[in-house]
């Protein structure tokens, strides 16, 4: 039963990231029927501003600042980082094609990838980063947390999850209530429409990628608060965000959510239940059985092609 | 909408010909014939049938082994020679088939990994060479057909997802697949060793002669390649090529009209992976080794680049794509040769962004004068600033002209690419003058970036100009070289 | 646009045509195989100086540089130092390029590494047939020099000992030093932590422990739920991990779900900067060289040239290599008179190498059974409280 109690945890710490990430692609190809390749390495780059804050603001051993508000910095930085960065690879990479075929800023947003993995790795190297959270205030978010039954939940696994949270209420907040966000769930739904009613369609998709990015640059620093990130994490979390995406149905923001955390159960329990080797395959298989049998994903919308 | 008066030799409007009629827009081009002497040259080339230029072209690429007695260089043509085979058979499903396919690599891997198996120490099955690799090219076909089957049912974007996680897959199966089932079937991360060399009539083919490339294996490579080719043009030519040209230029109606889509998208498919898993047959049997993490995303982008950027869709567009990249990334490798490239790129990108005129005159003036500004100011400030190791050779000049400290402060390589980044971009959204001003900054910038902080590390540094460069290439002409305009109708 | 096509296509011919020229000149100009002692001779090092194993390639070479800067002088030879870089994500290709590369270089009489094993297994063929030295500071894989088949060839050598030696001495350890009843090995599908971990878990088995393994993929950076299947009470996890972060994160994972086991890294994961949890240990080739008088001359020389970095346990060992493959040269110089006829003399005279006061202690010699050194041992090391590593067996 512990063991139980404990693969839930890891299972809803996994899933928050993986949903965070998978919101972003969702949002980008709501706005644009893209799918932004170069949204894993966002995250990766924005685990490693959440780094470099770190260290502007003392670093873990000496923090200028106390750790609720040092946490808080590092998480806004890295997603004002992300969102700056989403901004440019969309003005640049992404808007002189939209226009052209489909393919094009499909291999555009390949090429992009390509370019933010070996960047970092020139400017930063390959060596794994650690946020080193344990030397906070004295291992308290390792060791102080919630007790349910005879497993403890640290401190630091409640913030993950509880800020995920936060977030996408927040994130439903601005798509649902808000009036840029209406005007984005518009264009999404038909762009050539939402343009004729007089919405500034680049502002909109600005204001996606900005949302989408900031997400993946939180999702970025809370991931490398507990585990050390590295340039090459980027590709298999861009994968497992967009499997979460699809499962849960592209277009979707509920969606992303609930695939996330689904896929993050699918990740724990196979690797604790079944097999460690295999869990990848799991997951993939997962992905390929939505996609043929229902590719509209658990909560999307069947699409209908209109001819 | 283009300016089409006969005649002229205005060029067509570029990028996607959004709104216009494919015959048209091809027709439009036909009709600039140059006149004079030029313009008879060019009309005989037209003329020269296909196999002419193919024939001519492998006569001259087999010639290299008599021009560079160098193993090295011997090798790194027999590798392009590959890649201009995997090129053509990405070409396939890519330009023939309109299929975004990322898990191309995959079938590379089969066919090494097939090859490995059937003819290796690994089960003590050795088959003839004749024997196994047509029963490999056979089953990289049927596995193509396999990947295929998922694409009947999902549009673009899916089946590039569901490709990629194919090769992820691969990777995770040949990674693991040192214990399935309890079983070593494909060596784990420790890769098969001992691999057989190919053997041909009647004897086996040495891979080296004393450490050294064997040549040998550079002509069969080339044999192979001719074979590939025309095999491929011949399908393409067929009712098969022209039924994918319907598909790929309007999906909808090639339905509408009675074309066996999903037949076909299985076939783009299937020719692909063959011509893969014959290249990787080759590439086995030269190594005498495979391993798991050869066959993965980078390869993946190398070789679409290859095929972007000499235009897919076109046999001789990938082929020299191919040509170009594969050597490139070479002598990028080596900082004395990756300056040199640097500063044709510069030269020739100035050339072609300014033409011959007087903005070109300034920003060259400006940028040389920018330099030896900057240099005698850092150095008069701290002569530390330039004392940094210079090499000789060719492209010892820049490294000269620019400065080169003798240790690089912690924060100096990430503000200065950053800010090279930041300094491009503007470039490319100012206008007019503000642009000149621009652009001869930048154009230091990228050279002291270059030299001190890319030469310092060429492995991701050359990446980094792939990615560019397959970015660029979409934004600015993503029929590649030698590729036709897509023509999009709305 | 057709011009800028031609030209592009004038620029890449010219560029082609130019570098194989280049190339093939050189290659033709260095055709005699006989080298003059008092010439420049080169060495290539073929290390990952990017990618995940970067820092290793870096640390080694910093120390590679040092070595041939102060001794090729005092051996009265002339030597310059080539890198090739062998980043371990794009697996065997570059080190086969690279062997390429170097034995169409004539004035190539040896080389150093390859550091990875698996760049040693791609291309250790290539240099056989070249008759070329290759001495590696770090490929410890087992089946490079020990079983059947043999992954390297008798051209292969190398200055620290095998993960043959690392496993059974760290289970040994583990037995009779920290008394385990229960050991959870974890491997990461990859060649060196596949080996080590089957070494352990043989020689722990065959002593009556209970052992459970595990294995991550390489890509796993959450180790969550494997700390979760480490049982309660469990002794050890032996985590021969190649990222010392990963280490130290697993270590505090284990806290945090209340585990008593510590953790047991291999040479891999030596880095008291990024692996320091208290209590944990960690198994090296190489003691802390700080603590050996005889080096401390060259500490203080390396340290001038590299100003703020730590001394290392990767870096030393490529010291050692450097003196040993120079030695070698040194001695088919003598026997050849002062002309090198051949690049395999140098293979020939390298087992006859002794050096005494070797940089890791003691007398360096090899072992006339393999291209290992002779009575190698692996050191290991305990983390204390304040994160330094102490020597405990």
């Amino acid at each position: 039963m512990d063991t139980f109690i404990q693969l839930t945890v890891d299972a809803l710490t996994l899933g928050s990231v993986y949903a965070l990430i998978a919101l972003g692609y969702t949002l980008v190809y709501g706005v644009l029927k893209l799918l932004n390749f170069a949204h894993g390495d966002v995250f990766m780059v924005g685990s490693f501003i959440g780094f470099g804050t770190l260290q502007l603001l003392g670093g873990s051993s000496h923090p200028v600042v106390p750790t609720w508000l040092l946490l808080i910095l590092v998480t806004l930085a890295g997603m004002a980082g992300c969102a700056v960065l989403g901004v440019v690879i969309e003005r640049f990479a992404y808007r002189p094609l939209r226009d052209a075929p489909r393919i094009a800023p499909l291999i555009s947003a390949l090429g992009v990838s390509f370019f933010l993995v070996n960047s970092m790795q020139l400017l930063f190297g390959a060596t794994p980063r650690t946020y080193d959270t344990f030397s906070l205030s004295n291992g308290a978010l390792y060791y102080r947390g919630i007790d349910i039954g005879n497993v403890r939940v640290p401190l630091l696994r409640i913030i993950t999850i509880v800020s995920a949270f936060v977030l996408m209420v927040v994130l439903w907040f601005l798509v649902n209530r808000t009036r840029t966000g209406k005007a984005m769930r518009a264009t999404s739904f038909d762009r050539e429409a939402a343009a004729m009613m007089g919405i500034d369609i680049d502002r909109v998709i600005v204001f996606t990628f900005v949302l989408g990015s900031a997400l993946a640059g939180a999702a970025g620093v809370l991931f490398a608060m507990r585990v050390p990130t590295q340039v090459t994490i980027g590709f298999i979390a861009g994968l497992k965000g967009f499997t979460a995406a699809v499962i849960g149905g592209i277009g979707s923001i509920p969606g992303a959510m609930a695939g996330g955390l689904l896929l993050g159960f699918a990740e724990s329990y196979t690797q604790g239940y079944i097999s460690t080797k295999w869990s990848d395959l799991f997951v993939f298989s997962l992905l390929i059985a939505f996609m043929i049998f229902r590719p509209q994903g658990l909560l999307g919308r069947a699409d209908i092609r209109k001819v | 909408m283009t300016d089409s008066t006969p005649h002229s030799s205005h060029v067509p409007a570029e990028g996607p010909a959004v709104g216009q009629d494919e015959w048209v827009a091809r027709h439009s081009e036909r009709r600039l014939i140059r006149g004079g002497p030029l313009g008879t040259v060019e009309q005989r080339l037209r003329g020269v049938p296909w196999w002419a230029w193919l024939v001519l072209f492998t006569a001259a690429m087999s010639l290299l082994p008599f021009l560079s007695s160098s193993g090295y260089v011997q090798r790194v043509g027999f590798d392009t020679v590959l890649y201009m085979m995997l090129a053509l058979g990405l070409n396939v499903v890519v330009g023939w088939g309109g299929l975004l396919d990322l898990g191309y690599v995959a079938f590379y891997g089969l066919g090494a990994y097939a090859y490995a198996v059937l003819d290796s120490d690994k089960f003590g099955i050795h088959l003839p060479t004749l024997v196994s690799i047509p029963s490999i090219v056979i089953i990289g076909a049927l596995a193509g057909l396999l990947l295929g089957l998922p694409s009947r049912r999902l549009t673009g974007d899916y089946l590039a997802i569901v490709t990629l996680f194919f090769l992820q897959l691969f990777q995770t199966v040949t990674t693991n697949g040192d214990n399935m089932f309890g079983h070593n079937v494909t060596g784990g991360p420790n890769g098969i060793l001992r691999v057989d060399p190919l053997h041909l009539f009647g004897h086996n083919l040495a891979v080296e002669h004393s450490g050294v490339f064997a040549r040998s294996y550079y002509w069969v490579a080339l044999g192979f390649f001719f074979v590939v080719y025309v095999a491929l043009r011949f399908v393409n030519h067929s009712r098969t090529g022209r039924a994918w040209r319907s598909l790929r230029e309007d999906p909808l109606a090639a339905e509408t009209m009675g074309m066996p889509v999903s037949w076909l998208k299985l076939m783009s498919f299937a020719f692909g992976a063959a011509v893969a898993a014959l290249t990787g047959t080759m590439f086995a049997a030269l190594n005498a080794s495979v391993f798991p993490l050869t066959f993965y995303f980078t390869l993946l982008i190398i070789v679409y680049t290859m095929v972007i950027l000499g235009g897919s869709g076109s046999q001789p567009g990938v082929v020299l794509g191919a040509l170009v990249v594969s050597p490139l990334l070479e002598m990028l490798r080596e900082p004395s040769k990756a300056r040199v490239l640097f500063i044709i790129a510069l030269v020739g990108g100035s050339l072609i962004a300014f033409r011959i005129s007087k903005r070109l005159g300034i920003v060259a003036g400006g940028t040389v004068v920018l330099g030896f500004a900057v240099h005698a100011i850092a150095g008069a400030i701290d002569s530390s600033w330039v004392a940094g190791e210079k090499s000789g050779g060719v492209g010892g000049a820049i490294a000269h002209w620019v400065v080169v400290p003798a240790h690089l402060a912690r924060w100096l390589p990430a503000t200065t690419y950053i800010g090279l980044i930041v300094a491009a971009l503007a470039c490319s959204l100012a206008r007019g003058r503000l642009r000149i001003a621009l652009v001869i900054p930048t154009l230091y910038l990228a050279s002291f970036v270059w030299e001190n902080v890319m030469l310092t590390n060429p492995e991701p540094a050359r990446f980094i100009v792939l990615g560019l460069v397959l970015i660029g290439l979409m934004i600015v002409r993503p029929n590649g070289l030698l590729g036709e305009r897509r023509v999009e109708i709305i | 646009m057709r011009k800028g096509v031609a030209l592009l296509l004038t620029l890449t011919a010219t560029a082609f045509v130019a570098a194989t020229a280049q190339a093939g000149h050189r290659a033709a100009a260095a055709q005699t195989a006989s080298i003059s002692c008092k010439s420049t001779m080169k060495i290539a090092f073929v290390t990952p100086l990017t990618g995940g194993a970067g820092f290793l390639g870096q640390e080694q070479s910093s120390w590679a540089k040092y070595a041939v800067k102060t001794l090729a002088p005092k051996l009265g030879l002339k030597i310059q130092l080539v890198l090739g870089d062998t980043p371990v994500e794009q697996g065997p290709a570059p080190a086969q390029a690279l062997a390429q590369k170097y034995v169409a270089d004539k004035s190539v009489v040896g080389i150093l590494g390859p550091s990875t094993s698996g760049a040693v297994a791609a291309s250790s063929q290539t240099y056989f047939a070249a008759g070329l030295a290759h001495i590696s500071p770090s490929a410890t894989r087992t089946s490079l020099t020990k079983g059947s088949p043999l992954e390297a060839t008798a051209a292969f050598l190398r200055v620290v000992p095998g993960d043959y030696i690392q496993g059974p001495s760290d289970a040994n350890f583990m037995i009779s030093q920290l008394k385990v009843k229960k050991v959870v090995i974890l491997d990461f599908q990859e060649p060196y932590s596949v080996g080590l971990a089957d070494a352990v878990e043989t020689t722990l088995k065959a002593k009556g422990v209970t052992t459970i393994r595990l294995s991550a993929p390489n890509t796993t950076t959450d180790y969550s739920s494997f700390v979760t299947k480490v049982p309660n009470d469990a002794d050890i996890v032996f985590f021969p991990t190649q990222k010392p972060p990963d280490a130290q994160t697993f270590a505090q994972q284990l806290l945090e779900q209340g585990k008593k086991a510590k953790v047991f890294g291999g040479d891999g994961s030596n880095d008291s900067s990024a692996f320091k949890a208290a209590g944990s240990y960690v198994s090296n080739f190489a003691p802390d060289i700080t603590g050996i008088k005889a080096d401390a001359g060259i500490i203080a020389g390396w340290k001038k040239d590299n100003p703020g970095k730590p001394v290392g346990s990767f870096g030393p060992p490529s010291y050692g290599a450097v003196q040993v493959l120079l030695s070698a040269i040194k001695l088919a110089c003598n026997a050849d008179q002062g002309v090198l006829k051949a690049r395999h003399d140098v293979l020939r005279h390298v087992k006859q190498v002794v050096i005494k006061n070797w940089i890791l202690g003691g007398t360096f010699k090899f072992s006339t059974k393999s291209n290992d050194p002779l009575n190698a041992k692996f050191y290991i090391f305990q983390i204390q409280s304040d994160g330094s590593y102490k020597l405990v067996g």
